[in-house]
């Protein structure tokens, strides 16, 4: 396997654009990033896509055969990845294994996502029985995605003394970090009491500590050592990346099961584990080799909970790092320097994908308002629907 | 005359219930006893080579693991009539498994990690045909955890 380089990135500003289609935001995001690259349509040798399952083509939502047609008929091969929210991940690996294979010098890994209003439904043709979790979890007690994430907060509230002020200062960070990101839909800052003061969603869970739901899309190009030196683009490489899936005894409760068989031997949230741990071994690199991390934080439980599961930090140890500001730009272990869900809202399949991309911004240094001092190396980490893990290492 | 008032649960082979009590329909794994609600096709644990699993009740007794309260009215698919905040817990089961489920017979700012719950049965909504849809709770038991 050779090594892959981050050759250019790019991405739409997060945000509701009712008036763009999914398609349009893509080739926004990807022109984007060939620009940032020095590089044209013509210069691609394959396109990853993240599916959507929400909006787009021929019933599978967002796939790359789609942009190929709309914008450079080319004749390269279209790969779509699915893994719910992970998918903007898996792309990122998918895409970098085609390069290491030396099937392609150039190739791109994509997500867009324009998301429904309000909750989202359902996909059609579903069974209302008992072989569809996701119809029971409503008919039989109208479980919505943050009652999962507050059984978690309420359960660390309980087992390490974590308070309300912690999680909200959790939340209170992450929107710091996005006043200077351009393309953050949310962009001012918050206070403690803000967080406090808005309302209580799934107790203890206020609204300003889940991350709403958003239209985005972004892209970045990898490429062989040989494209990287001919361009002359900042050399940022992929260390590592991997792809998991959920391990048998996780005491996670999935969204949108309604039980789990809990056993001794899985970590929590296993499929992230296991895709974190993964990529920091094809890195040779341990949770100490990373300067900041790219987290999913869809609530601020994720932003003290994930860092701890994944090896980072001692269990219980993320309240101490918050109250001591050690998870900030300037912290120990800097969390979302690009602010994160809870700052651009969750664009599902394109989040795994900007993670890259704000990666690769702060090991070029190019991180403007929200630079992590001399950072070397970053890491993403991404959950999806139905047990799907992703993360990528990049190194300056 | 007395009328009988007809009662559904919100789905079919969930749980069942009767003057004797409730229970949750599950699965048990043949090969190594791993539990499953609800019902599975078959066992998940990757050191298991037999899968095959059978039906088995499930659920009476449980400790309360996690709670939250549900402020907001979540949409449609879910009825319950009045409705007002309620509670979901997440109940560890002897066998095992945590199971989530609505909590009831506690006042909200009365629920506590590890109290000792017992399995239930009530009333959701009345649907169109005079019919009471009934789902599984949790309810706090005086006698000792399970
Ligand atoms: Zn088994």
């Amino acid at each position: 396997m050779r090594p892959v380089y981050v050759l250019g990135v790019g991405a739409h500003p997060w945000g509701k654009f009712p008036q763009k289609p999914q398609l349009q935001l893509a080739i926004e995001a990807l022109s984007a990033a060939l620009t940032d690259a020095r590089l044209g349509w013509r210069d691609l040798q394959g396109l990853v896509a993240a599916s959507s399952r929400f909006e787009g083509g021929m019933g599978w939502g967002l796939h790359a055969n789609e942009v190929l047609q709309a914008v450079a008929e080319s004749g390269v091969p279209a790969v779509n990845v699915g893994g719910g929210c992970a998918a903007g991940g898996i792309a990122v690996h998918t895409a970098a294994a085609m390069v290491a294979s030396g099937e392609c010098e150039v190739i791109a890994a994509l997500g867009a996502e324009r998301m429904p209003k309000g909750f989202i439904p359902r996909p059609p043709g579903c069974p209302d029985d008992i072989t569809d979790t996701d119809y029971l979890r409503w008919v039989t007690m109208g479980a919505t995605n943050p009652v999962y994430w507050a059984l978690e907060a309420r359960r660390r509230m309980h087992e390490f003394g974590t308070t309300a002020e912690t999680f909200a200062k959790a939340s209170v960070l992450m929107h710091h970090n996005a006043i200077a990101n351009p393309r953050a839909r949310y962009r001012a800052e918050c206070s403690v009491e803000d967080v406090l003061h808005s309302p209580t969603v799934s107790d203890p869970l206020h609204l300003l500590e889940i991350c709403a739901v958003s239209d985005g899309a972004a892209a970045v190009i990898l490429g062989s050592e040989e494209q990287a030196r001919r361009l002359g683009v900042p050399k940022v490489a992929v260390a590592g990346s991997a792809v998991a899936t959920g391990q048998f005894g996780d005491p996670a409760v999935r969204i949108p099961t309604v039980s789990t068989t809990v056993g001794a031997s899985a970590p929590h949230t296993s499929e992230v584990a296991g895709a974190v741990r993964h990529a920091l071994d094809r890195a040779g690199m341990g949770p100490g080799d990373i300067d900041f991390v790219e987290l999913a934080d869809n609530t601020a439980w994720h932003v003290l909970a994930w860092p701890e599961f994944f090896g980072f930090l001692e269990p219980g140890q993320s309240d101490w790092m918050i109250e001591h500001g050690q998870m900030g730009i300037d912290g120990k272990l800097p969390v979302n320097p690009s602010g994160g869900f809870l700052s651009f809202g969750e664009a599902t399949t394109a989040q795994g994908v900007l993670q890259v991309c704000e990666l690769a911004w702060q090991l070029r240094q190019q991180a403007h308002g929200r630079q992590v001092p001399g950072a070397k190396v970053g890491l993403s980490a991404v959950l999806g629907l139905g047990a799907n893990g992703a993360s990528v290492v990049l190194k300056a | 005359m007395v009328e009988t008032l007809e009662q559904v649960p919100v789905a079919e082979d969930l749980f069942r219930w009767s003057g004797d009590g409730a229970d949750l329909v599950g699965t048990r794994c043949r090969g190594c006893g791993a539990h499953y609600f609800p019902k599975s096709l078959s066992c998940r644990n990757p050191q298991c080579e037999h899968k095959a699993v059978e039906e088995v009740l499930m659920g009476r007794r449980g400790r309360l693991h996690s709670y939250t309260v549900q402020s907001y009215r979540p949409p449609a698919l879910f009825r319950m009539e009045p409705w007002a905040p309620y509670a979901i817990g997440l109940v560890e089961l002897p066998n095992g498994l945590r199971v989530m489920g609505m909590l009831t017979g506690c006042a909200l700012f009365d629920i506590r990690i590890d109290m000792p719950l017992e399995l239930t049965v009530e009333p959701l909504y009345r649907d169109e045909s005079g019919r009471d849809v009934m789902t599984y709770k949790f309810q706090p038991t005086a006698e000792g955890t399970a």
